[in-house]
């Protein structure tokens, strides 16, 4: 047969590509059972990370059983909150998301009950440059998060600032990443963004807590039989 | 057979490296090098699809329209590469979670079209596998050695791990993450192979 002929090469092609698309198509079909499974077993173990959550061993069922254990989901206008069920720790966390460097970068922010301080942040999934931008995910930059003071009340609503700030001591700041300064600033906006936006939504679905009057409040507990 | 299979070998990892002689992959080898765990993944990825390619690319070869081959192949590395991205994901998720902006980089890596060309499109199968095989192995050795002393000595650290007493003694030069740090060390590596290669030839 003529390979220059356009029958010949237009048929060449066909096939190539169908036996090769037929591979890719057949890997990923097998593993599509594992990869989704991976994805649950992923967002448990950030879920856990992010509450300090008791885990017992280090598989999917493990997580789950944690996650199913201390937190409650809820749905609140489309965004998804997670309570902290476990009795004395009054938590409460989100998911959020926003543009990086390069492409969306996703994670879970676990707040105080009264918003004002933020327990621990952790990256669900981002993109950015590895070695340089990508080290948002490692423990030294997440540790900063712990403890910070959420500035609810700044003008520039800043509510919490990644990198240089007019106050260098200013509660609600991290160090940014030396070398990856444009993640380091998209970090900080969208944060202060998807903060402003979860306490409009968790503040509008939670009830205020029943006034009490002042004479219940100025009696003493009542004792035990 | 057995002495040209040697021989194929000792080309593709000294003689004829494909970084530091044919100046091939560099691309990847200055993005991927400041950490040494995504530089050993990176190139079990490029030797795993250089030597399947160049398999394959001399199996076809008497088949594929001369006018169309470079399409032919670019489908056939893209499609190796697609495997490879999808089964780490499956299998090391985490390992994935690292590397994954990189595997589909191996796609443009000039070694495996490189080969293809230049060995795979005129030899046989067998010849063409270690060929494959010792033009990767030739990449790895190169991009693990710049790996190696950029992350010592842009985190201090070596596959993640703290040198002693890190913070008593070493201070990070930054610049060895960045990309200046990939260039400056490339250019001394190829430098000092060469230097070897043109003093062994002489003599």
């Amino acid at each position: 047969m003529n390979k220059k002929s356009p029958a010949y090469v237009l048929g060449f092609m066909a096939a190539i590509c169908l036996v090769f698309g037929t591979g890719i198509a057949i890997v990923n079909y097998a593993t599509q059972g594992l990869l989704a499974k991976n994805a649950v077993m992923h967002h448990n173990q950030v879920l856990c990370r992010a509450f300090d959550l008791p885990v017992e061993g280090n598989t999917a069922e493990a997580y789950q059983q944690a996650v199913d254990q201390h937190l409650a989901a809820d749905n609140l206008d489309g965004r998804v909150i997670y309570r902290q069920t476990t009795p004395d720790l009054e938590r409460v966390g989100f998911i959020f998301s926003g543009l990086g460097f390069w492409d969306r970068i996703e994670g879970v922010m676990v707040l105080s009950s009264d918003l004002e301080t933020v327990h621990n942040l952790q990256f669900l999934d981002q993109k950015e440059t590895p070695g340089l931008g990508a080290r948002i995910e490692e423990a030294w930059f997440t540790d900063q998060f712990k403890g910070l003071r959420v500035d609810w009340a700044d003008p520039g609503r800043a509510r919490v600032i990644v990198g240089a700030s007019p106050d260098p001591a200013a509660r609600n700041r991290v160090d940014a990443i030396t070398g990856a300064t444009q993640t380091s600033m998209a970090l900080g906006r969208f944060l202060s963004e998807e903060l402003d936006r979860f306490r409009d939504a968790y503040l509008a679905a939670t009830p205020p807590p029943p006034a009490s009057s002042p004479d219940e409040s100025d009696q003493p507990p009542p004792h035990p039989p | 057979m057995a002495s040209s299979y040697g021989k194929i070998l000792k080309d593709g990892l000294l003689v004829e490296n494909p970084i530091f002689r044919q100046v091939l992959g560099i691309c990847s080898a200055l993005a991927v090098t400041n950490l040494v765990t995504n530089t050993l993944f990176m190139s079990f990825g490029v030797t795993f699809t250089t030597a399947l390619t160049s398999f394959t690319i001399s199996l076809l070869r008497n088949y594929i329209p001369v006018r169309i081959r470079m399409i032919v192949q670019v489908i056939i590395i893209a499609a190796y590469v697609m495997m490879i991205d999808i089964l780490i994901k499956a299998v090391a998720p985490d390992v994935h979670r690292f590397i994954g902006p990189y595997v589909g980089l191996i796609i443009t890596n000039c070694i495996i079209m490189g080969r293809a060309e230049a060995f795979a499109s005129q030899n046989k199968p067998l010849p063409s596998l270690v060929d494959g095989l010792a033009n990767g192995l030739g990449y790895s050795v190169v991009l693990i050695a710049i790996a190696v002393v950029r992350e010592v000595m842009g985190f201090g650290t070596i596959l993640g791990v703290a040198l002693p007493a890190r913070d008593l003694w070493w201070t990070q030069w930054t610049i060895m993450v960045m990309p200046p740090g990939a260039f400056f060390m490339f250019a001394i590596m190829t430098w000092i192979a060469r230097a070897r290669l043109v003093k062994q030839e002489a003599s």
